[in-house]
């Protein structure tokens, strides 16, 4: 009673909801009114609404709170009460994760599912499937099979989908319910039979001849359910991607009758399916697409939009059979929808020709305000599409942005537009300088620390080499004054590069430099006291070194470094190059992820690679790992024995990592050892046996190598044998039969050591100073090639990149269209620590012609170089 | 409470609504002497081991039973205890003619009756010495015995030779039942 009263107080306070304020501990004291020895269905009914409130809010119970309350509940089952009964399954839905010994309802479950009053049935099914474990699955196994072919709708239904929700956990026993489902998917009602496809696609997902033979029965069979034809359209599409199947596929047709469906649902899904296809002829798809474009015209806005979002999807894919929808696209740019109006326009846009790109722009400025921002991030994807399409536009696209980025909106928003500022600045340098301007005027007042963080960093690395440094200045150092800390170490950092890129600028930032020494923060203080003290030398190699080229390290593999080194004695000064390098991301990951940008990156190969091999006590004598390579096959992928090769370099060794898989099932190989052939002048240092490898278990092999002392001889191919001892064992129990093993051994493919395995690629942002610098001290080889087998530019760059394993500097890798000459600029480092750069002269005539120039502090290491690439 | 149901209690001729436990080891026959009490129409043809419980409602000379039927099986005696409360009288099946578990059953009824829900109350326990019919099956008497039956002092008990596919000695059995759980009822009142 004082429960109700407080209820009623509350409602005069202010109603609101009347769960508001509910209290687990109350709540499940209220519950114990389950337990009394008659039901009182009303009151019960009231609690468990609470409770099931309560559950659906978050709150957790503990294992011992659930059980109780659990078991209470159960006593409800003595109620006839149906709506008493209905909720009681739902509690024992929401409740089986949390309590022990659910168990308990199950035959009183099984007997409502098999009872006579229908409206207990369905819901009972699901309640007992969600306390089925997959061992209990064949003592329920009768009753599911009687349920999916039931005369209910309702309850076959239900029968349906929990069946499908048992196949993450109980697979195999789903599977026997197969010829059920099968009668199921025949069903008058459109629901059991969607279902019924869902459960059969379900079980046989993973083998695609059995999905085959599905599709091409219920293709015959014309199923009634439009839910189920849709579904059915889905899973020919993907079996046409799989197979590689053209137009001329039993499944394809299918689809392609599905155009004359009467559901529209099932026209449009053909449409998509078709326009989605990676192969499809322009035939196919001028129908798919003139079904859409008969949508767009719908007069249901559903349709419309869905034609419209199909279209913008497939704009970049398929520009030619999209533009033939243009005229209606321009009707919808007025569409009292927003969303459509903006799907119509960004597809226009993506499609449209250079001269409607004013006008567009226009149209869309209108309504930019009053869209959210999922759909202007999909305008600003356009426009960065357009942006590379029609470079010569970029001033009023760049205008256009910069007015979205004034706007109010969210970090992603604002992350997409300056990501798209920032493409279109790389891409196009007639647009740099407009672009930085507007980067600098967001900055001024940017509320997202991280993207403030980057606009800087871009700054320093881009504003120092256009006409007029001096002017971004201003910007920088006004940041200096205004922002937090984080943001304003970001901008000491760009002063100081252009402290060290512009020597007329140089005093001016000593002075800047010098009023930050007086920072709050220490961050930021360090910075200005390190870069300061840089400058003040005067010394442009100190620069490049310590000023404009970043950290090159993984930051993961830095920290265990530093960590090694602290808890040792520190008797060794702490050595940089023990440091594993991570390669900059390449711009084209940057687009494919931009969001990875700001996340924690995850540890690199050469981390794991680096942790795994100072493990083994023989490698620690080597020294630092100085860069591992891709693994390489060694054996066909379906073979007895699969073995695998990484390959190490040291300073002054080479270590092979043989990773190897046992795929027999009746043999326990032990001892399995590599047997190399090495080429000349390689020594074998060690060989490290893997003791055991039982079936399907991989383990590792090494083998330790010597580098020979003359370099040229380095690059080899060394035949190997993989040796071990055969144990046969039972399949079943994984234990050998005999305690006696044989000898056997497997031959495997030749291993090449090439010029790439020994060099790690180093990112140089001033390449060019750099290069200079080395002209006196380094030694240079230089040499011309004809490749002939190259037809153009950019596959001779893409090719010398993958065979030197350098890094291109300076965006260099990137080939202007249109030119026949081009000249790439490589840096990395040689085993050892020696530094090499290597510029590269490339002309396109009858095949490529290349001049190659490599410096490098030693002399062999040059001549390696240039002897390798001839 | 309407005016009519008032009415019904004070002339006594309400049905009382009364909760009993069925108890018993796996394979003793409980769901189908539960079965038996059922009116003809609602009897289940085919009966399969029970997984945790079963409800199931019968009446007797005015009194509403409704009947916890619990599983047997070894893995589910643990949630027998979860019952014991709120209970008016307990029914445990035996399978007369499995001598061997006999020593199960009685570890399993000294363990219900120690327990505290049980042990303070004075609940009436009516046993069934059930499969009478089997060859091999064992007395009601030499049942009681080996049970230690006469040791229970505290809680009346009663033990009744039964066939629960034929009916024969149920319909004794839960008269006795029947009669108790009104004493007790009606000393509490």
């Amino acid at each position: 009673m004082s429960a109700f009263k407080r209820d009623k107080k509350e409602e005069e306070d202010g109603g609101g909801l009347p769960f508001q304020n509910i209290e687990k501990s109350a709540v499940l004291q209220e519950a114990r009114i389950f337990n009394e020895a008659s039901v009182n269905p009303r009151k019960s009914t009231a609690v468990l609404t609470k409770l099931l409130y309560m559950l659906n809010q978050g709150e957790r119970l503990s294992p011992k709170e659930a059980t109780d309350v659990f078991f209470a509940m159960t006593k409800l089952f003595q109620s006839r009460d149906l709506v008493l009964r209905r909720l009681v399954y739902m509690g024992i839905k929401e409740l089986s994760t949390m309590a022990e010994d659910v168990i308990i309802v199950t035959s009183s479950l099984t007997k409502d599912m098999t009872g006579k009053e229908d409206m207990y049935r369905a819901g009972a099914i699901r309640a007992l499937c969600s306390i089925t474990e997959a061992g209990m699955l064949p003592s329920i196994e009768r009753y599911m099979k009687q349920a999916i072919v039931d005369r209910s709708p309702a309850v076959s239904s239900a029968a349906l989908i929990s069946a499908m929700h048992m196949t993450w956990f109980a697979a195999e026993g789903v599977k026997r319910w197969v010829n059920e489902a099968q009668e199921a998917v025949l069903s008058d009602n459109i629901m059991v039979q969607y279902h019924a496809l869902g459960l059969l696609y379900r079980i046989r997902r993973a083998d695609r001849l059995a999905v085959s033979k599905l599709v091409a029965r219920l293709t015959r069979l014309s199923l009634k359910s439009p839910y189920a034809v849709c579904m059915l359209i889905r899973i020919a599409a993907q079996l046409i991607e799989e197979e590689g199947a053209d137009s001329g596929s039993p499944h394809f047709q299918y689809i392609e009758a599905c155009f004359r469906h009467k559901s529209e649902m099932v026209v449009y899904e053909a449409a998509r399916a078709v326009v989605n296809l990676e192969r499809t002829t322009s035939r196919e798809l001028a129908q798919a697409v003139s079904v859409l474009q008969l949508f767009c015209g719908a007069p249901k806005a559903t349709l419309r939009f869905a034609a419209v979002r199909t279209l913008n999807q497939v704009a970049i894919a398929h520009p030619a059979a999209v533009t033939a929808c243009n005229l209606d696209l321009e009707n919808l740019i007025t569409d009292s929808n927003r969303s459509i109006a903006t799907l119509a326009i960004t597809t226009l846009l993506k499609t449209g020709a250079e001269s409607s790109v004013d006008r567009l722009m226009k149209q869309i400025a209108t309504f930019v305000s009053e869209i959210s921002d999922e759909f202007k991030v999909v305008v600003v994807q356009a426009i960065r599409a357009l942006a590379l399409k029609f470079p010569r536009k970029h001033s009023s696209l760049m205008n256009f942005l910069s007015a979205m980025l004034r706007d109010e909106g969210g970090l992603e928003y604002k992350a997409s537009i300056a990501d798209t500022i920032i493409t279109i600045i790389e891409d196009n340098p007639e647009a740099k300088e407009t672009g930085l301007a507007h980067l600098c005027e967001f900055i001024e007042d940017c509320e997202h620390t991280s993207l403030a963080v980057r606009i800087l960093n871009l700054l320093g690395k881009e504003g120092p080499r256009t006409k007029q440094p001096s002017r971004y200045i201003r910007f920088i150092y006004n940041r200096v004054l205004l922002e937090c800390p984080s943001i304003r170490a970001a901008a000491v950092s760009a002063m100081a590069q252009f402290g060290a890129s512009c020597p007329d600028l140089l005093p001016n930032i000593q002075v800047l430099l010098a009023r930050c020494q007086m920072d709050s923060d220490d961050e930021v203080r360090d910075r200005a006291t390190y870069y300061s003290h840089i400058l003040a030398r005067q010394d442009t190699s100190l620069y490049n070194r310590y000023i404009l080229d970043t950290l090159q390290v993984s930051i993961a593999g830095l920290e265990r470094a530093l960590r090694e080194y602290l808890d040792g004695e520190g008797a060794r000064p702490f050595d940089m190059l023990a440091v594993p390098v991570a390669p900059p991301p390449q711009a084209a990951e940057l687009d494919a992820k931009p969001r990875a940008a700001l996340a924690k990156p995850p540890p690199t190969r050469e981390d794991n690679f680096a942790e795994r091999l100072s493990a083994l006590p023989e490698l620690q004598a080597l020294g630092p790992l100085f860069s591992s390579s891709e693994p390489v096959e060694l054996t066909e992928s379906e073979t007895e024995y699969v073995v695998r090769c990484v390959k190490h370099s040291y300073a002054r060794h080479l270590v092979l990592q043989f990773d190897c898989l046992n795929t027999l099932n009746d043999q326990l190989l032990e001892d399995v050892r590599v047997q190399v052939e090495p080429g000349e002048g390689y020594s074998v240092a060690a060989v490290l046996p893997c003791p055991s490898l039982p079936y399907n278990e991989s383990g590792s092999a090494y083998v330790v190598l010597q580098f020979p002392e003359d370099l040229p001889s380095s690059v080899a191919t060394f035949g190997a044998l993989l040796k071990f001892v055969v144990k046969d064992c039972d399949p079943a129990t994984g234990l050998p039969d005999v305690e006696e093993g044989y000898n056997d051994e497997y031959m495997l493919e030749d291993l090449e050591v090439t010029l790439g395995d020994q060099i790690r690629k180093l990112g140089k942002a001033n390449w060019g100073a750099a290069w200079e610098e080395a002209e006196g001290l380094f030694s240079e080889m230089e040499d011309t090639y004809a490749l002939t087998s190259m037809t153009s530019l950019e596959e001779a760059v893409t090719n010398i990149v993958k065979f030197l394993g350098l890094l291109p500097a300076e965006r260099s890798d990137k080939v202007p269209k249109g030119k026949t000459t081009h000249t790439l600029l490589l840096a990395g480092v040689f085993r050892g620590g020696v530094d090499v750069l290597v510029r590269a002269k490339l002309a396109l005539a009858d095949g490529v012609t290349m001049q190659l120039t490599v410096r490098s502090q030693d002399e062999g290491v040059a001549e390696l170089i240039t002897s390798a690439v001839g | 409470m309407g005016l009519f149901q008032r009415l019904a209690n004070f002339l006594g001729v309400r049905k009382k609504d009364v909760n009993v436990l069925v108890v018993g080891l796996n394979n003793s026959g409980k769901t189908t002497v539960v079965n038996s009490f059922k009116s003809e129409d609602d009897r289940i043809t085919d009966i399969v081991p029970t997984v945790g419980f079963n409800v199931e409602r019968f009446q007797n000379q005015n009194l509403a039973f409704t009947a916890f039927d619990m599983s047997g099986h070894g893995r589910y005696r643990d949630l027998w205890e979860h019952y014991y409360k709120n209970c008016h009288g307990i029914i445990f099946v035996i399978d007369s003619s499995d001598r061997l578990r006999l020593v199960v059953v009685k570890e399993e009824l000294d363990l219900m009756l120690q327990h505290p829900d049980i042990c303070q109350k004075k609940l009436p326990i009516l046993f069934f010495a059930n499969k009478m019919d089997c060859k091999e099956a064992l007395s009601s008497v030499k049942i009681a015995a080996a049970l230690g039956l006469d040791k229970i002092m505290d809680k009346p008990w009663h033990i009744s030779a039964s066939n629960a596919l034929s009916g024969e000695g149920l319909q004794e059995g839960v008269e006795w039942l029947t009669q108790q759980i009104r004493e007790m009822l009606s000393v509490k009142s």
